[in-house]
């Protein structure tokens, strides 16, 4: 069992994220992207976090049509899990595999806003967990649990009306209070979307970073973080697809 | 060759032709370029010494009095000799692991282009510590601006605004955390603001790279490995050297780099591949930053570090467009390293930049190539269209001159303030808000602060940052950045000296020792006698506390391993910057789990103050805040300083403390404030006898400690045995933040004056 975290040029998160994986017991490799041969042997894929191709036009679009993202397209039609984290939500955005219901386009990832801090923005933030019926989320066993963001992009909007409506259970995570309640405040985001599935929940796409809440140390606690339980229900999912 | 013939022109005619070709030499340096080649120098040389003779290339006002500093010490893995130096941080696994620190200034290019000018001194840092093998784990940002309520409050806000865009526009996509930095607004910054960098990285002793050509390297290739060579940055040591002159700045902007932290990025990634290839079988090379002097600083000193000569071809030189062979050899285009590897290693190079990672696929001309070869003769020749254009003995391209500048004390008298009969609750109020003393969120969150996933404390959590910065160790890494500007003014020996001991006391006050310190010393123009006195002061003030503190727990000072000078830091009207001599200090804990936040943890737990409150108004918030300066600047008593900081250091480790806060920026009251608004608890104290403004807002060194009452008693004793100086303030409460003299109020008044007022400030 092994899953490949993709480095793009500009990506900046792959050496703490494949680092997670491997703490959650789902060996990783770093791959890049102009080595693509045998990927689609993996079992799994992440696309972390960073500036893929600048961001020139727009964070993520690049990277999406990247060579390499067909051979992604074709192994998660397979069931296989693809977790695409910051960038790599908005490449999952840009390539419509998330939400996936048509085969096109219908999200977007648009700059932030938020009046006290306009531009990147770098924080703590709680995230509700809304579906554990995901490839990522099988194994949260808490409600609420708490994650950094670090971003400049991460507001999802849609020119479909109503489409966050009709998201349901695909809408995996917002961002929440310390009770649970939704905030819209963080990025201005949708119904604080923070998180987003495709209808068969092997495809996740999410904002906030949980390579960076993995280790109670990163957090000032004993033990493993909350979201850390993302890649553990990575690991048992490729486990229970054999 | 073709030499300009200027042994035949007469001073004034040598003046002129200076002039007119740009170059900052002075009469005396360029004839004495004529004694040392024996000849007219051609046009390339004349550059080429231009750079390597300015005070930013060859410290040659300040290295004399920089001997004051100790650098010496067990810790020590490499001194200040090369980009960066290293500290010994622990053994893991049967391995000995070091980190790397260095320190420096981007300060004229911030005040001209700001964005850009923050962006490149990032950049620029990132290779200097990456230079020496390391993997790069963090950075810092010692900032100073304007008064952004002033006359220039417009250009002081745009200036500030533009730099933290330019240092997040930088340090986010790379992917480098900032973890720790300290911010000023001062008028003196109104026209020259202060950006320094600090930056860390890890490397396992057996990995160092050095920034000279390998032994027995004649025969080996140098390899230019980047950007395409422009003529961005040429001149920009020499710009670094002189005063802002506004009227010139429209011609400087040239003189400042252009940033590319997506190329940077990949450089990295590729690099620590090479590093890989390098270390899997031995090869000997070298590797070196380029940064001011451009190819030719770096390839000289690779080589006349090591006692070699260097042959370059400048033709060879990937370039975006022609251009004068002493601008392709000396400008400072960004993004670039210098290799000197041995050739049967060379190819293996060029695959990793050139195929595996692409780069002239990612970035216009990016790219790895050979441009020249280590010589046996200890001569640096250039060749351009088969012409020699410069052949100088290798040693005396880098070996840089020295001036004895003369250091005079200014005649000026400091009066302290008699300013006592005031609203002191509306003081305090307005210091909470104060841009000195307000929460600094407003910037920090717009720095990556979490990418790498090893970050344990933020900027803005405790009294330093920290790090884990090995996987699978429980070692710990803390830096703090500091200096008080105002206490500059008044006394830049005593500045100094503040300086050293707060570094030091915001490290210890998280739990980690203090273990290394890095200094950026920002000061007016050397030529001037009582800027050089400052700048003489500040070295002797800081000398002398990193030895008398001395590193906590051990007989030896506490060694500085890197540091930058940056003089003629000046208003357009010719007056100096507030002396400002920056520290880092870096610490380390052994187990990072035990560290501990300023925020108040619990209710009911007791308050001990350390360290006497004395009439030590000078420079402080306070008395800025009525528009006073003062005269009394806090004076640490050296020996106390050590003692108190060890029993801090130790008490943390035994798990004795639940939070610990050091008193600095407004005294007494706004350190209670801040554990107050931190942990959301309230406190009920009351002071020492004496007088109260004093007993408030005095910033004499000392700490507040919060003691859970079951180990008041544990406590009291270590402070006892030691003879350190302290008062029972009281205990923890609920909501309301109590001090006999002040009026109660609710802390979440406090918080509200404290958290946002940044924002107003800067926008």
């Amino acid at each position: 069992m092994k899953v490949a975290v993709i480095q793009f040029p500009g990506t900046n998160c792959e050496r703490e994220t494949a680092y997670a994986l491997r703490k959650c017991r789902l060996p990783a490799d770093i791959i890049r992207w102009n080595k693509n041969e045998g990927l689609e042997k993996y079992d799994g894929y992440v696309l972390p976090g960073g500036w893929s191709y600048e961001d020139r036009i727009r964070a993520g679009i690049i990277a999406a049509r990247d060579p390499i993202m067909q051979v992604i397209k074709e192994q998660a039609a397979l069931g296989k899990p693809v977790l695409g984290i910051c960038n790599g939500c908005q490449m999952l955005v840009e390539n419509g595999l998330v939400p996936g219901w048509k085969k096109e386009v219908q999200l977007g990832v648009a700059p932030n806003i938020n009046q006290a801090m306009p531009g990147f923005y770098c924080r703590w933030v709680l995230v509700r967990v809304n579906s554990r019926k995901t490839a990522f989320t099988s194994q949260l066993r808490k409600m609420i649990i708490p994650m950094p963001i670090a971003h400049a992009e991460g507001r999802f909007v849609s020119k479909e009306k109503g489409l966050f409506e009709r998201l349901g259970k695909q809408l995996v995570f917002q961002y929440c209070n310390r009770v649970g309640e939704i905030d819209e405040t963080v990025n201005g985001s949708a119904l604080g979307a923070a998180g987003i599935c495709n209808p068969e929940g092997n495809v996740l796409a999410m904002m906030p970073h949980p390579e960076r809440a993995t280790f109670g140390f990163q957090l000032g606690r004993p033990g493993l973080l909350p979201a850390s339980k993302i890649f553990v229900s990575m690991r048992k999912y490729i486990e229970g697809r054999g | 060759m073709r030499t300009e013939n200027i042994s035949k022109l007469s001073d004034k005619q040598l003046a002129a032709f200076l002039k007119k070709n740009s170059l900052s030499l002075t009469v005396q340096e360029a004839r004495s370029i004529v004694k040392k080649l024996s000849r007219d120098p051609t046009m390339t040389e004349l550059h080429i010494f231009n750079i390597q003779w300015s005070e930013h290339s060859s410290y040659k006002s300040s290295r004399p009095i920089l001997k004051m500093l100790p650098t010496e010490a067990s810790n020590v893995i490499l001194g200040p000799k090369e980009d960066s130096g290293i500290v010994f941080l622990t053994e893991h696994r049967g391995e000995r692991y070091g980190i790397v620190m260095s320190h420096e200034s981007h300060n004229h290019p911030s005040q001209v282009v700001p964005f850009e000018g923050a962006a490149t001194g990032i950049g620029g840092i990132m290779r200097d510590v990456l230079c020496m093998g390391a993997d790069i784990i963090a950075t810092a940002d010692p900032l100073r601006f304007g008064n952004t309520f002033g006359e220039n409050k417009n250009r002081t806000r745009y200036v500030a605004n533009e730099v933290v865009n330019g240092i997040a526009g930088y340090g986010n996509p790379v992917g480098i955390p900032v973890l720790a930095g300290d911010l000023y607004f001062d008028d003196s910054f109104d026209d020259n603001c202060l950006v320094n960098v600090v930056c860390l990285g890890l490397v396992k002793e057996k990995d160092i790279i050095h920034s000279y050509a390998p032994e027995n390297a004649v025969g080996y290739d140098v390899i230019v490995v980047g950007k395409a060579t422009d003529n961005s940055g040429f001149g920009g040591a020499s710009f670094a050297s002189l005063t802002l002159d506004e009227q010139a700045k429209e011609s400087n902007r040239g003189a400042v780099q252009v940033p590319d932290p997506f190329l940077k990025n990949m450089l990295l990634r590729a690099t620590a591949q090479v590093f890989k290839e390098v270390r899997k079988d031995n090869i000997p090379v070298g590797f070196k930053d380029m940064g001011a002097g451009g190819i030719m600083c770096a390839t000289s000193e690779l080589g006349s570090a090591a006692g070699f000569g260097i042959e370059l071809i400048i033709d060879d030189i990937h370039t975006a467009f022609e251009m004068d062979p002493w601008v392709t050899a000396c400008s400072e285009t960004q993004e670039r390293f210098t290799w000197v590897v041995p050739p049967s290693f060379t190819s293996k190079l060029l695959r990793i930049y050139n195929e595996d990672f692409a780069l002239p696929e990612i970035a216009e001309k990016a790219q790895a190539k050979v441009i020249g070869k280590i010589t046996r003769n200890p001569d640096y020749r250039l060749w351009y269209k088969d012409e020699l254009v410069c052949d100088a003995p290798i040693m005396e391209v880098t070996s840089g001159v020295t001036y004895r500048r003369k250091a005079k004390a200014p005649k000026r008298t400091f009066k302290e303030s008699k300013l006592r009969d005031i609203d002191l609750d509306k003081a305090f109020l307005s210091m909470l808000s104060h841009p000195n003393i307000c929460s600094r969120h407003h910037i920090y969150e717009h720095y990556d602060t979490s990418v790498i996933g090893r970050t344990v404390f933020p900027p803005g959590k405790a009294d330093a940052g920290l790090l884990a910065p090995l996987p699978g160790s429980k070692v710990g890494v803390a830096l703090s950045t500091d200096a008080v500007p105002r206490y500059g003014k008044i006394d830049p020996y005593w500045a100094g000296i503040n300086a050293v001991a707060e570094a030091m006391r915001n490290v210890a006050c998280i739990g980690a020792k203090p273990v290394a310190m890095t200094d950026c010393l920002n000061f007016g123009n050397p030529e001037k006698p009582q800027y050089f006195w400052e700048f003489v002061q500040a070295v002797k003030g800081i000398s002398h506390a990193a030895r008398k503190i001395g590193k906590p727990f051990s007989k030896e000072p506490i060694p500085f391993i890197s540091g930058n000078v940056s003089f003629y830091n000046e208003s357009s009207k010719g007056s100096s910057v507030a002396p400002s001599p920056v520290i880092a200090c870096l610490g380390i804990m052994d187990d990072y789990k035990k560290a501990i936040t300023p925020g108040l943890k619990k209710e009911g737990s007791g308050l001990i103050l350390i360290g006497k409150r004395n009439n030590e108004l000078g420079g402080s918030v306070f008395y800025h805040l009525h528009g006073e300066l003062g005269k009394n600047v806090p004076k640490p008593v050296l020996k106390e300083e050590r003692g108190k900081m060890e029993f801090v250091i130790e008490a943390i480790d035994k798990g004795l403390l639940l939070s610990c806060h050091d008193i600095s920026d407004g005294g007494l009251a706004c350190c209670l404030a801040e554990m107050a608004i931190m942990g959301g608890l309230g406190v009920d104290v009351s002071l020492p006898n004496g007088e109260l403004a004093s007993l408030l807002f005095s910033e004499s060194p000392g700490y507040v400690i919060e003691v859970d009452s079951k180990k008041m008693m544990a406590v009291k004793r270590m402070l006892q045995e030691r003879g350190l100086w302290h008062h029972n303030l009281g205990k923890t409460c609920r909501d309301d933040f109590m001090i006999k003299g002040l009026r109660n109020q609710p802390v979440a008044n406090l918080k509200e004056a404290w958290q946002n007022s940044l924002k107003e400030a800067m926008s």
